[in-house]
């Protein structure tokens, strides 16, 4: 007897697909549990979702003024340094040996990913296309539950009047709101 | 090709792009801040509902989903080759969904269904669908404006799960049918092949 893999397992299972590192029989065994578990498919989509997300983020180059601050900081510290420095001084003397400005520069990217990130939600900004892609992603999963939910009370209605309705169950809720619309119409006529 | 399809030929084109061991982990923390800047965006429309929040019963929804009208007039843009989705997507201020799995649990559910119904009764919503059955219950709503469509509410409770679903914006049925029909993914049965 196979025992079930647990959620470490699928995760890896999910990370490999995403890499395109999972072979044929891994995604089968994958296609087969997410077929009976809705959150295992979910979490399949949601990764999927943010890997495109991630592979779209843009980096910015940050504006030149700043860029001369920041190359300017090792000349600066080092004259500080000269001026400071006596013979056996502390490390703090020593300070601008440290690549304090290379942490500096590492860290701009990432500011401006995250700022550009808060612009993209926040801010009248265009939507980028993955984020269009997400946004399609998820109307899809809630036109999905409007859908099932339809289907179960199409089939409620269809059962209360002896099965003589055969439209779609979709159609069903549908077509009972179209009822109140149109009577509604009437009424205010 | 349904949504799992259309995943697993994303992933094969994009293979190698980026590890996605943390991935699970932190989608609602990016989600987060968004979701609430929304729904605030939202709240003075005649077609909103506010949800009772559950998640202090049944932990975080397993479905949040929170769609304003500009992403959603975006999505429509790109759905040219689809003018009944396209068309309607334009009208469309927002689509809400919360699902909270409830394990056999229903009763904070339920009580929060019956409030939002008196809340839309009171609000002169016209109930469409009308369930009753043991613990399987489910109401339809839609909020009209004379000829128009402002609003529709869908909550369900089954064994399972707590569906709250809540679409704002100028609509018409028939074509909010046929686009179920275009974006159809079986979330009950998804095919991966």
């Amino acid at each position: 007897m196979t025992e079930k893999p647990d959620f470490d397992d699928w995760e890896e299972q999910i990370n490999a697909l995403l890499d395109g590192e999972l072979d044929d029989a891994g995604a089968g065994r994958l296609k087969a549990a997410a077929g009976e578990d809705h959150q295992l498919s979910q979490a399949i989509i949601e990764a999927y979702q943010l890997q495109r997300a991630l592979a779209n983020i843009p980096t910015e180059r940050a504006p030149d003024s700043l860029r001369r601050k920041l190359a300017a900081i090792p000349a600066l510290e080092a004259r500080r340094g000269a001026r400071q420095q006596k013979p056996g001084g502390g490390w703090w003397q020593q300070s601008w040996q440290v690549p304090r400005w290379a942490a500096a520069m590492a860290a701009i990217p990432l500011v401006l990913v995250a700022v550009n990130q808060t612009t993209d939600w926040l801010g009248p900004k265009e939507p980028s296309a993955a984020e269009i892609a997400q946004a399609q992603q998820e109307l899809a999963v809630a036109l999905s539950y409007l859908g099932k939910v339809s289907r179960r009370t199409g089939l409620e209605i269809g059962d209360t009047v002896n099965h003589e309705m055969h439209k779609t169950v979709n159609e069903n809720m549908m077509q009972a709101i179209h009822e109140e619309l149109e009577f509604n119409k009437e009424r205010e006529l | 090709m349904n949504a799992f399809s259309r995943v697993v030929e994303g992933a094969k084109a994009s293979a190698g792009k980026a590890a996605l061991a943390f991935t699970l982990g932190i989608t609602l923390s990016f989600a987060a801040s968004p979701l609430a800047a929304q729904e605030d965006a939202l709240k003075d429309l005649p077609g909103y509902v506010d949800f009772a929040e559950l998640s202090g019963v049944y932990g975080e929804p397993k479905v949040m989903i929170n769609l304003g009208g500009s992403i959603l007039r975006f999505v429509g843009g790109m759905t040219k080759d689809d003018p009944e989705s396209a068309a309607l997507l334009q009208q469309l201020k927002g689509v809400r969904i919360n699902v909270y799995s409830i394990e056999g649990q229903p009763e904070a559910a339920l009580k929060s269904l019956k409030d939002t119904k008196s809340l839309l009764q009171d609000a002169r919503w016209e109930p469409i669908v009308q369930v009753n059955d043991d613990g399987d219950q489910a109401q339809v709503f839609v909020k009209l404006n004379g000829e128009t469509m402002e609003g529709l509410t869908v909550m369900a409770v089954d064994e399972e799960e707590a569906v709250f679903i809540n679409i704002i914006g100028q609509m018409d049925p028939a074509q909010l049918s046929q686009v179920m029909d275009n974006f159809d993914v079986d979330i009950d049965g998804i095919d991966i092949n």
